[in-house]
C-alpha cells in the first residue's frame, strides 16, 4: 500500500513510497523534525511577538505543522505561470495528516501584505480556531503569525484554505493558491487499497464575464489538478489489478467540476470525509466547490488514460491528470461518458430512515440584481450578511434546515464546524449521507438535519467565493 | 447604421446637400462576439417617418420606406464570428426590393485576456444595388470598445468607410462614429441613448449642415439570454439626415452545443 500527496516537497518520497516510509515520515513531521528544518529562521524570531487575541500560543514546543503564507510564482505548465499566494511555497499546500482525537498544533505565519486567515474545513473544532473571522477566529496581520491547537475530528478527507474575502479582487481569497489537503486518520483504518492519491482541483486566472442570465460571473483561463495543468504533471503510475483510493477535493473558488476515468468506475466510499451507507459505483464524480469525494477505483483497463473533466472546455484548460499502467505508453486516451449523472441518493441508506425534527429552520436563497456589470447581491431570508438574522440553535436538538433555492444559480451550501444529514432532495427522502457541503440546485429545495452538538458561533454560507463575498452568509448561534 | 453610413456619408461628402438614403441596420456594436456553436438571427426593422423625399443620383428616397434586414451571425470560437446581411426595402412605387448583401467577419480580444475594456474589430464588405445606393461596393472597418460598470454601459465604434465601386470611389476614407450609453433600470429593462454620425471624409470633415447626426433614445429588453429586443426612435437634426426613424431589432440565439453553467 502506498500513498501519494500532491507534489511532495520531500523529494525522497516518490509517488510509490511505501506505507512504512510514509508513516515514518508522518511521525517525524508530527514531532516537528521535518517541518522545523524547513522553517525559516525569521519565523522563530517573530515567535516572541504578541499574537492576535483568540489564537493559542505555546512557544516552548514545536508545532506539528507550520504554514507560511507567501506570494510565489507557480508553474502551472511549461507555458503558463501564475503569481499567487500559497502555503509553504507550493500548490497545493503541504499535506497535513492528523490523528483523530489526538491534539495537534499548527503555526501559521503570514508573509503577505494583507491580513489572512486559514479555515480548517470539515473539522468540528472551536470557533476561535476554526478560521472564520465571522465566528470569532482572529485574522493574522500582515507579517504576523498565530499558533492554534485543536483536537481533530471527525476523521476522513478535509482541507484547509483561506477564508478571507476577495470582494472584487480576483487575486485574493480562494482565487489564490491558498489551499491544501487535510486528512484525519480514523482510529481504525482497514486499508483496503494499494495506493492512495490526493487530487485537488483548482481554477486559475479568473476574469469577469456576462452569464447567460445577464448577471456578472467569474470565468477562468486555466485549471489544474494538484497545481499542474493536464499533461504537465508526471503520470500517476499504477499496475493492473491495483485498487487506488482517490481522495478528491474541489478547491475551485466558484466552479463545479466533474471527473471521469474512461474504462473505469469510481466506488464512492465517503463524501466530505464521512463514509456513505451505500458505496455505489459511478462513471463520473461531481464535486461542487469545497466538496470532497473518497472513491476506490480498481485498475482493470490497462492503458494510458486521462483522469479529467469530461467537459472539454475545462479539460482543455488543464483540469486533468494522466493515469499510466505499468508497461504501457503512448498518448493518453480520453472518451467522455455517455451521460453525466449524479445523485446523492445513490449513496444513501437503501431504505430511508424517518426523523422527526425538533426545530424547522427555513433558509430561502434569493439574489438582487445590481446591474449587468456587477455581481448580484445574495440574500438568505431576504437579508445579506451582515444584516442576515442569526439562526438560533438549541443544543442537543434536531434542527431541520430547509434550503429553499429560489435563485437561478446552483449553490454549494456549507456549514462550518458541523455535519448535517441529507433528508430530502427535491421532495425525495434519503438518509445516511452526512455532509458539510451540499449542492442545492436552482429552483429546488434540499432538507438537511443538523443535530446541534458543537457549541459556539457557526458560519453558514455559499462556498462560491463571489457569492459569499456578496452577502450569502449567516451566523448560527447556540441559545 | 452601417449601410446608411456607407451611402449617406459618401453622398454627404460628394454633394453639397447630401440627404439620407436609407437605414438598414441601426446598431452600436458591443465588443462581445457570438459564442462558438451559436447562431444569432436578427431582424432589423426600420421605418423612416420623415426622410429624403426625392431621388438623388438615381437612389430611391427613404421617406416612408420600410427596411427589413436579416442578420445571421455565426460564432466561430471564443474570439471570432462571421455575420451575413440581407437588406430589403419596401416603399410606395417600388414594392418589396432586395437591396444587397454584406458579410462581416469580426475578432475580439478574448475575455480571458482580462483587459479592462472590451475590444473587438469588425470589417464589412458588401454590395448594394445602385437604386438604393450609388456606391455599390463598399468596405468598412469598425473598431469597437465597450465597458460595463455596475448598471452603466458604454460603447464606442469609430468606424471608417471606403467605397470600392461607385461615384465616390475617389472620395477617400469616411469617418462614421457611433456610440451608446445605457443604464440598467432593472434586470430586464435597459434604457439609454445611441448616437450615429457621418462626418464625411476623415481628412476633410464635412460642414455640420452636410454631416449626418442622429440620436436614438432606445430601450433594450433583456427578457431571456436567447432573445435580443431593442427599440428606438431616431432624431436627425441636420439636413443630410433622415429626420425621424423608428427602429426595432428582434434577435434569437440558437445554441448548438453550449450548455448553461450549472453545478
Amino acid at each position: 500500500m502506498c500513498r501519494h500527496y500532491p507534489d511532495e516537497a520531500d523529494s525522497s518520497l516518490s509517488r510509490t513510497t511505501s506505507r512504512r516510509k510514509f508513516l515514518r515520515r508522518s511521525s517525524l513531521a508530527a514531532a516537528g523534525v521535518l517541518s522545523r528544518q524547513a522553517w525559516p529562521a525569521y519565523i522563530d524570531a517573530q515567535a516572541a511577538r504578541s499574537v492576535p487575541q483568540g489564537a493559542r500560543q505555546t512557544p516552548d514546543t514545536a508545532p506539528d505543522y507550520r504554514i507560511e503564507i507567501s506570494e510565489i510564482e507557480w508553474e502551472l505548465s511549461a507555458k503558463k505561470k501564475v503569481r499567487t499566494a500559497a502555503y509553504n511555497g507550493r500548490i497545493p499546500g503541504q499535506p497535513i495528516r492528523l490523528q483523530e482525537g489526538k491534539p495537534a498544533s499548527i503555526e501559521i505565519a503570514n508573509r503577505l501584505d494583507h491580513a489572512e486567515i486559514v479555515h480548517w474545513h470539515g473539522q468540528w473544532i472551536p470557533p476561535d480556531v476554526d478560521g472564520s473571522m465571522e465566528e470569532g477566529s482572529p485574522m493574522i496581520a500582515p507579517g504576523g503569525h498565530s499558533r492554534i491547537a485543536f483536537t481533530p475530528r471527525p476523521s476522513g478527507l478535509h482541507w484547509y484554505h483561506t477564508h478571507a474575502m476577495a470582494n472584487r479582487d480576483l487575486k485574493h481569497g480562494l482565487y489564490s493558491g491558498q489551499f491544501g489537503p487535510l486528512y484525519v486518520e480514523p482510529r481504525a483504518n482497514p486499508g483496503l487499497y494499494d495506493q492512495e492519491q490526493f487530487l485537488l482541483l483548482h481554477d486559475w486566472e479568473p476574469y469577469y464575464s456576462a452569464s447567460d442570465d445577464g448577471s456578472l460571473m467569474v470565468n477562468y483561463a486555466a485549471g489544474s489538478i494538484n497545481g499542474r495543468m493536464l499533461g504537465y504533471d508526471a503520470p500517476i503510475q499504477v499496475r493492473e489489478g491495483q485498487r487506488i483510493l482517490f481522495h478528491i477535493v474541489n478547491a475551485s473558488a466558484t466552479e463545479p467540476h466533474w471527473l471521469t476515468l474512461p474504462g473505469h468506475q469510481f466506488q464512492v466510499l465517503a463524501l466530505d470525509g464521512r463514509p456513505v451507507p451505500t458505496p455505489a459505483k459511478v462513471e463520473a464524480l461531481r464535486l461542487g466547490p469545497a466538496e470532497r469525494v473518497s472513491a476506490l477505483v480498481t485498475m482493470d483497463a490497462p492503458g494510458v488514460w486521462v483522469l479529467g473533466e469530461p467537459q472539454a472546455s475545462f479539460r482543455n484548460s488543464g483540469v486533468g491528470t494522466v493515469i499510466e499502467y505499468a508497461g504501457r505508453s503512448g498518448k493518453p486516451q480520453f472518451t467522455p461518458p455517455a451521460a453525466l449523472q449524479w445523485d446523492y441518493r445513490r449513496f444513501a441508506d437503501p431504505v430511508p430512515a424517518s426523523y422527526k425534527p425538533d426545530v424547522i429552520i427555513p433558509l430561502v436563497f434569493t439574489s438582487r440584481f445590481q446591474g449587468h456589470g456587477a455581481l448580484d447581491r445574495w440574500m438568505i431570508n431576504g437579508k445579506s450578511y451582515p444584516e442576515t438574522a442569526p439562526v438560533l440553535l438549541h443544543e442537543g436538538l434536531r434542527h431541520r434546515l430547509v434550503f429553499d433555492n429560489r435563485s437561478l444559480d446552483d449553490h454549494p451550501i456549507h456549514l462550518h464546524r458541523h455535519a448535517f444529514e441529507l433528508v430530502s432532495i427535491k421532495g425525495a427522502a434519503l438518509s445516511g449521507v452526512l455532509k458539510d457541503v451540499v449542492i442545492v440546485e436552482a429552483g429546488t429545495v434540499v432538507e438537511a438535519d443538523l443535530v446541534a452538538n458543537n457549541r459556539g458561533n457557526t458560519l453558514f454560507h455559499c462556498h462560491q467565493q463571489d457569492h459569499m463575498d456578496a452577502g450569502f452568509m449567516a451566523l448560527f448561534r447556540y441559545v | 447604421m452601417k449601410f446608411s453610413l456607407f451611402a449617406l456619408g459618401l453622398l454627404a461628402a460628394s454633394i453639397p446637400m447630401a440627404r439620407a438614403q436609407g437605414n438598414y441596420e441601426i446598431q452600436v456594436y458591443g465588443a462581445e462576439t457570438v459564442a462558438p456553436r451559436n447562431t444569432m438571427v436578427e431582424l432589423h426593422s426600420n421605418f423612416t417617418v420623415d426622410g429624403q423625399r426625392a431621388y438623388i443620383q438615381g437612389a430611391a428616397p427613404t421617406y416612408h420606406a420600410e427596411h427589413e434586414t436579416i442578420e445571421i451571425t455565426q460564432g466561430i470560437n471564443d474570439w471570432s464570428e462571421v455575420g451575413f446581411y440581407i437588406f430589403t426595402s419596401e416603399q410606395s412605387g417600388l414594392g418589396v426590393q432586395w437591396v444587397g448583401d454584406h458579410i462581416r467577419p469580426r475578432v475580439r480580444v478574448p475575455e480571458k485576456w482580462r483587459w479592462p475594456v472590451g475590444v473587438s474589430l469588425s470589417t464589412e464588405v458588401g454590395y448594394q444595388r445602385a437604386l438604393f445606393s450609388p456606391d455599390t461596393w463598399t468596405w468598412e472597418i469598425r473598431p469597437i470598445v465597450d465597458k460595463t460598470s455596475g448598471r452603466w454601459y458604454f460603447a464606442f465604434n469609430p468606424a471608417l468607410e471606403r467605397t470600392w465601386h461607385g461615384p465616390d470611389v475617389n472620395q477617400g476614407v469616411g469617418f462614421s462614429p457611433a456610440a451608446k450609453i445605457s443604464y440598467d433600470f432593472t434586470k430586464k429593462i435597459t434604457g439609454g441613448f445611441e448616437y450615429y454620425a457621418d462626418y464625411g471624409n476623415i481628412a476633410n470633415i464635412a460642414s455640420l449642415h452636410n454631416q449626418q447626426q442622429q440620436l436614438f433614445p432606445a430601450i433594450d429588453l433583456n427578457v431571456s439570454p436567447d432573445w435580443e429586443i431593442d427599440f428606438g426612435v431616431g432624431i436627425g437634426p441636420t439636413a443630410a439626415t433622415d429626420h425621424w426613424i423608428v427602429k426595432g431589432i428582434v434577435g434569437r440565439r440558437f445554441d448548438w452545443g453550449h450548455k448553461k453553467k450549472t453545478l
